[in-house]
């Protein structure tokens, strides 16, 4: 039985994964491929800050909805009380929406940067 | 307890985990093996492998020790190491696949095509494993002397003996279906008993949750600066981890890295429910533990104070499994990354420096272990998460978003974010939990804008150190791969 240790040199790992999925390599040929590599960087970025935000505005609106709205986290919801139910279990969904609108929204400003590539 | 279910569940996942190393360790047997394999990993496949690995002895037993000590404060915990891979998702996880970095050091060495950054990125990696492994070692210990008895370092030594021995032999290394499998033992073990509980008390006649509001220890409750801190260094420490970075490459491309984390984030939520619903039932019927300081301990003890008997002894055996299956699956995920960098940088890329790094890798946590005291193990681990935050989250996401970043620049940022946060580590734990003031004990809120701040300046004020291949790797970072002929093309 041999044994081989993963070592070396990262190209080697770049072209391993390069054979399956190759990067569209036009960025940095032409002026006009750098000016869409960047407005594709710009709109991802975008849209990580306006989920990231988002969902960080739920967050504080949660806290401040218990600190502030008074009895609220001594109601009962199924006999448990509110607060739990909010942190404890309502805040999950809102964590894995915000990551399925991000994923379509992501895969989306890709196929329209294939798109400008593919048509020029 | 009965010492017998410690000692019988303890062997049992010892010996399961290193049978599936040995055998793990025949079949991946040449590099192209090791690449073809982690290629073709579908992302549910990953997706329990990251979360297998990454819900620690801080989720599983933590968390709802936490929450019985500190109530509604402690629920920010779960959703924060959850949220975490949120933002992992937003700002890390399709570019840094597409990078083809295997470690961090690789990414930053990349991208500012820099050796001294490589470097300090290395040091900072290892830094941040070893105090990730001393929580899990604290755990270990806790177990077994609540279900053995035995002495405490016992739990930390078997651990240790362990990863050590399936790590040095070969095993648990690329092998995704052993940390998949760990992810549904973990859920597995935590969620069976907890249904086994509530049953119990609904048969009782007890109405299901009578007074959760009751403060067991009467500790002050935390106030907005711990837990906006506390949010800060979990929401942008998760994504500086460097065990989870390795599972990322094992995705085919950025869209299913994507892919891959929204799964994950569905597997966490789900596991969170369980140590919450503990914690809420130990809060309401068990809230003496908090008192004697075996917080930490309520999720091995509840099965058998309220369900009791030979069922409650076998729901105890499950936990106890379950509990080993988080310390070996993150000590051993950690001593594996960190024996990469050590091997790789410090002693030079042969079988023989593998071995001895992932010795040191293991042996030098012990030491700290031994030398300090297990408090509360989810805000130990919370505190690594600053420490994440604080050096390497900054150093991810400026080269992964900002061209201008330079060597000079990050390495001056990721020095003052470890001294910062180091130093508030070290202060607070000299003065004590009791006696640290706020700041200090939860540092992220300052330390990371503090990090951010100088890497951003001195990045401005060597704008001349820009590496020429900059522009190119940005690219490579953000360009989607060319659709491969079985997918379908998007609309």
């Amino acid at each position: 039985m041999t044994r081989v240790r993963v070592t070396g040199p990262r190209s080697t790992a770049a072209s391993a994964s390069g054979r399956l999925a190759r990067p569209l390599e036009i960025g940095e040929d032409s002026d006009v491929g750098r000016v869409f590599v960047r407005s594709l960087i710009r709109s991802q970025l975008r849209l990580a800050v306006v989920i990231a935000s988002g969902f960080l505005l739920i967050l504080v609106s949660f806290a401040l909805l218990l600190a502030l709205v008074p009895g609220l986290a001594d109601s009962r919801l199924f006999g448990i009380p509110f607060d739990w139910v909010l942190l404890g279990v309502g805040i999950y969904p809102v964590i894995g929406l915000s990551a399925w609108l991000y994923n379509r929204a992501a895969a989306r400003n890709e196929a329209r940067y294939r798109d400008l590539v593919e048509d020029k | 307890m009965n010492p017998a279910v410690g000692f019988a569940a303890f062997i049992a996942v010892s010996l399961a985990t290193a049978a599936i190393g040995f055998y793990g360790l025949r079949i991946s047997r040449t590099t192209g093996d090791f690449y073809v394999a982690s290629r073709t990993v579908k992302p549910w496949w990953n997706a329990s492998a990251i979360g297998g690995e990454y819900l620690s002895a801080a989720s599983f037993l933590g968390v709802a020790g936490l929450i019985l000590l500190s109530g509604t404060d402690a629920l920010w915990f779960p959703v924060g190491y959850t949220a975490g891979y949120l933002m992992l998702l937003l700002f890390v996880a399709a570019p840094l696949r597409r990078s083809g970095a295997y470690t961090i050091p690789d990414f930053t060495e990349a991208r500012l095509d820099s050796k001294a950054v490589r470097r300090v990125t290395s040091f900072v990696v290892v830094a941040v494993g070893w105090l990730y492994i001393v929580p899990q070692l604290h755990g270990a210990a806790l177990t077994i002397r609540i279900t053995t008895g035995l002495p405490s370092w016992l739990g930390s030594v078997a651990v240790v003996v362990v990863v050590c021995l399936t790590v040095v032999a070969g095993g648990m290394r690329s092998i995704t279906f052993v940390q998949a499998f760990q992810y549904w033992l973990k859920l597995t073990a935590l969620a069976v008993p907890v249904v086994f509980v509530l049953l119990a008390l609904a048969g009782n006649g007890v109405p299901a949750v009578s007074q959760p509001g009751t403060n067991p220890t009467s500790l002050p409750a935390a106030g907005a600066y711990q837990n906006i801190s506390l949010m800060v260094a979990l929401l942008f420490g998760t994504l500086g981890l460097p065990h989870v970075l390795v599972r990322f490459y094992t995705n085919p491309d950025g869209r299913s890295a994507r892919r891959t984390t929204l799964i994950v984030l569905g597997l966490l939520s789900v596991f969170y429910l369980f140590p919450t619903a503990s914690g809420l039932v130990g809060r309401v019927f068990a809230p003496e533990l908090a008192r004697n300081g075996q917080a930490d301990a309520l999720v091995l003890l509840l099965p058998g104070r309220l369900v009791g008997g030979t069922a409650g002894e076998l729901l105890s055996a499950l936990v106890v499994a379950g509990a080993f299956a988080a310390f070996l699956s993150t000590t051993s995920g950690l001593v594996v990354s960190l024996a990469g960098v050590i091997s790789q940088d410090l002693l030079g890329s042969s079988v023989r420096g593998f071995r001895l790094a992932a010795l040191l890798a293991a042996v030098v946590p012990l030491g700290f272990a031994f030398l300090t005291d297990s408090f509360a193990l989810a805000g130990s681990v919370g505190l690594v998460f600053a420490f994440t935050a604080s050096t390497i989250c900054p150093v991810l996401l400026l080269g992964i978003w900002w061209r201008g970043l330079t060597d000079a620049g990050a390495i001056t940022g990721m020095v003052t974010g470890a001294l910062l946060c180091g130093g508030a580590m070290v202060t607070g734990t000299v003065l004590g939990a009791a006696s640290a003031p706020g700041w200090l004990a939860q540092p992220a809120a300052w330390t990371v804008p503090t990090a951010f701040a100088v890497m951003v300046l001195v990045s401005l004020a060597t704008k001349n150190r820009v590496s020429p291949s900059a522009g190119r790797i940005m690219s490579r970072l953000h360009i989607p791969e060319r659709p491969v002929a079985t997918e379908r093309s998007p609309r």
